[in-house]
């Protein structure tokens, strides 16, 4: 019998423990000989051919990065740099956008850094500032920052 | 031997000195004046003149260190409108 499933299903007759995908947890993927629950982020096409126990290979349906700085943070962030780069506001900026590819050279970099500083009341040191390349390192070391100053 | 982490280091040093003026219209105008002035030497080759223009900058920011003290005894006893927030 063909079965369809979406969202999270538990299902008897089939041994295999996949772990959910989500944006702040690391994948586990296990399969591993034990009772009953799957759950699926996309609807997945089981069938079980005949047979009772059915056990199959599920390869990282999708890859997370995940993300250690506060989504607030990086918007605020984001904010920033698309004001200093004059950028057009659906210009989209995520967690992983390099200064470089939106148009920035290592001045530009500088001066967003010091926008940061300012912004946020802190001071980076140099070696620390020089190696910011992506909009995610400046908002860890952001929060680094304030985290130490409480 | 100038090399590029010297020049970017020297630009940071200078915005960050200028930061300190207490007046508005220097503070603003030493941040300006800095960009532009690293922009415009942004493409320099040759490199007697990159030397140069780092040791002017090296000899702007000694400059902008003293006056910022000079500045600091006497800051202004009011806000800049520029300043102020928007209600």
């Amino acid at each position: 019998m063909a079965t369809t499933f979406s969202a999270s299903v538990s299902m008897q007759a089939t041994s295999l423990n996949v772990g959910g995908l989500n944006e702040n947890a690391s994948c586990i993927d296990e399969q591993q000989v034990t009772t009953t629950r799957i759950s699926f982020q996309k609807p997945v096409l089981v069938s079980n051919h005949g047979r009772t126990n059915l056990s199959f290979n599920l390869r990282r349906t999708r890859l997370s990065i995940s993300c250690a700085a506060k989504q607030e943070t990086v918007e605020k962030v984001s904010e920033i740099v698309k004001k200093q780069l004059s950028l057009k506001d659906d210009q989209q900026v995520v967690a992983e956008t390099k200064f470089v590819d939106l148009g920035a050279d290592s001045l530009d970099t500088v001066e967003i850094v010091m926008g940061l500083e300012e912004e946020f009341g802190i001071e980076m040191a140099e070696e620390k500032a020089q190696k910011i390349a992506t909009v995610e390192q400046a908002a860890e070391l952001i929060e680094e920052l304030m985290q130490a100053k409480k | 031997m100038v090399d590029k982490s010297q020049v970017i280091g020297l630009c940071r040093s200078l915005l960050r000195a200028g930061r300190q003026y207490p007046d508005y219209n220097i503070r603003e105008y030493a941040k300006r004046r800095t960009l532009d002035g690293f922009r415009m030497n942004k493409n320099l080759t040759d490199h007697s003149k990159v030397e140069e223009a780092y040791a002017e900058g090296k000899k702007q920011l000694e400059i902008v260190e003293r006056v910022v003290k000079v500045y600091s005894a006497y800051p202004p006893k009011t806000k800049n409108i520029m300043e102020l927030k928007l209600q």
